[in-house]
């Protein structure tokens, strides 16, 4: 039956989507053009919704954190001000701007961490007022038909650093609800390249969502510009709101109440999403050298469903420390389940005489692969003076959320093996429990009656 | 009869030292590299097929690939793949013609 409801409430999405294609206000933007959130405010349409958009995780890079260990409660946290290893710079130190000249080549190029903030980086991640309102993009999320060539990083006669947008009438009489390609523009090229930071591809080939035509919003379905966000424990910064599977599946989506009875203490996403990939480590003390004399975090890249992710108990809680940042929880604990993780390890700069992680602005080792010259540039911004930077490995688990498979999802004797995915040792079982959870005997009778009945 | 077995032993090795040492060549029929784009060919928005030219990184010489994959040949479409990008490239040659596999930006933030 819920089954049912779910098709029935995608049929009505796809109808409101397909009707959504004549989007209101096409005669009187083609008559008057698009100038930004003005025009879509204008004529009574979406009143207050830029200075709304301006208090959201997508424009300040940062939200209060109520989860994680060892952070300052009050103060707000995301990629606007946060170091860890995957990224090891952030909006404030590795803010966009142009990179001094190669010295072979002496060519420049703009980068920045802030590259992907939906504002003209005059109004930049955190900004309010009316200029901000003004400067935000509404289009990059909302057009299909946005020229992706017109949002680049320029000087202007002042030289500023400025992002383009396109705001030609073409990309808004398109608008519409984000599609895919809308959110992955910017999240795909995160942590340095595409599908290296998170790991997964949404394709029909590679998640059962996307298969059914799903598209992100379809699950992180925003009010008010709010978008619900799961529990990784690495993606901090959330706006209030959350999604998880149980959402649309219910906690006892399986036919088979065994499944269900496991859906208890363990996540969907063990047995669904089996896999996972993106970047495996980083070495941000050693840059690597391109052919084009740039140079680029040393990285070591794997497919999205290349590698096996790592298990382990999650309350929803995080461990914050320099050299780990994931998972708490336990076995005894029942708000605890057993997640997959991907897992990561990012070698960086630490501070010999705090312990902490030395944060680096990327454009001197850009440049010149002068990566203490990163360190010190970012340290001068964050009015850092001594320190100590010495090399260490700082082990992320990110949340594996994506990539889901019914067809591959794992079954009874992938875990209950004695060379099973699952390390029932780590995981808190006792040597008798692991003897019983590792045997055939656990499901041998279900099992060949299902065969039988297959074959 | 041994000189023809010697014979063949020697051709056989020459040719798996071939495919070896061919450089660029993952698995006898995918070869990868990394260049930037000099030229991209896409008839219009309804295009099911394009042809984008490689500068190869290593060799300079250029490439043409054939690039079927609705992914690649959307971000042909809205620019998010243009003239000047650096691409991580795999192809196979089918037929004669270069078949892209993978292509993917290099650049991310």
């Amino acid at each position: 039956m819920k089954r049912y409801l779910i098709v029935l409430s995608l049929l009505v999405v796809a109808g409101t989507a397909a009707q959504a294609k004549e989007h209101p206000g096409k005669a009187y933007i083609e008559k008057n053009g698009y100038q930004g959130p003005s025009t879509c405010e204008s004529k009574g349409c979406h009143p207050g919704t830029a200075k709304k958009f301006l208090g959201t995780v997508h424009w300040k890079h940062s939200s209060r954190v109520d989860n994680v260990d060892n952070v300052e409660p009050g103060k707000e946290y995301g990629m606007k001000n946060r170091i860890y290893t995957m990224c090891n710079g952030n909006d404030l130190v590795n803010n966009l701007k142009e990179i001094p000249p190669n010295p072979k080549t002496g060519k420049t190029k703009f980068t920045g961490c802030n590259t992907c903030h939906p504002g003209n980086h005059i109004s930049d991640v955190g900004s309010t007022g009316k200029d901000a309102e003004n400067a935000i993009d509404c289009l990059v999320c909302h057009s299909p038909a946005y020229d992706y060539r017109l949002r680049k990083p320029y000087k202007d006669e002042i030289g500023r650093v400025v992002m383009g947008q396109d705001r030609s009438v073409k990309a808004a009489i398109a608008v519409g609800k984000p599609g895919v390609k809308n959110c992955m523009v910017c999240h795909e090229a995160a942590g340095g390249g595409v599908l290296l930071k998170r790991g997964f591809s949404y394709t029909k080939e590679t998640d059962v969502h996307a298969a059914k035509k799903m598209v992100c919003v379809d699950c992180h379905g925003a009010k008010d510009h709010r978008i619900p966000t799961g529990y990784d424990p690495n993606n901090w910064a959330n706006d209030g709101v959350r999604v998880a599977c149980p959402d649309c599946h219910g906690e006892a989506p399986h036919k088979d109440e065994d499944n269900n009875r496991h859906a208890v203490r363990i996540a969907c996403q063990t047995c669904h999403i089996p896999r996972t990939g993106g970047a495996l480590a980083k070495d941000f003390t050693k840059w690597t050298q391109g052919s084009d004399g740039f140079y680029e975090p040393t990285t070591l890249r794997m497919e999205a469903n290349e590698t096996a992710p790592a298990y382990a108990w999650y309350n929803r809680t995080v461990a914050n420390t320099p050299a780990f940042i994931g998972p708490k929880g336990s076995r005894a604990d029942k708000e605890s389940r057993i997640y997959p993780f991907k897992l990561y390890e990012g070698k960086a700069f630490f501070d010999r005489k705090t312990g902490q992680l030395l944060s680096m602005d990327f454009a001197p080792p850009m440049a010149t692969g002068d990566t203490l010259a990163g360190v010190a540039s970012a340290a001068k911004t964050l009015g850092i003076r001594e320190y100590d930077p010495v090399p260490g490995w700082q082990t992320i688990y990110f949340g594996s959320n994506h990539l889901v498979t019914k067809e591959k999802a794992l079954s009874c004797a992938n875990c209950h093996a004695q060379n099973g995915v699952l390390n029932f040792r780590a995981l808190g079982y006792s040597e008798e429990e692991i003897r019983k959870l590792t045997s055939a005997g656990i499901y041998f009778d279900k099992m060949a009656a299902k065969q039988k009945e297959e074959w | 009869m041994k000189r023809y077995a010697i014979a063949f032993m020697l051709f056989v090795i020459v040719v798996a030292a071939a495919g070896f040492l061919s450089p660029g060549a993952a698995s006898a029929d995918e070869i990868k590299l990394v260049g930037v784009i000099t030229k991209i060919e896409i008839a219009g928005p309804d295009a099911t097929t394009a042809s984008a030219t490689l500068k190869d990184n290593k060799t300079g010489e250029l490439v043409t690939v054939i690039v079927n994959d609705d992914l690649t040949l959307d971000k042909f479409k809205d620019h998010r793949i243009v003239v000047g990008d650096e691409i991580r490239l795999k192809y196979e040659v089918k037929d004669g013609k270069n078949i892209s596999k993978y292509f993917r930006k290099t650049a991310g933030c």
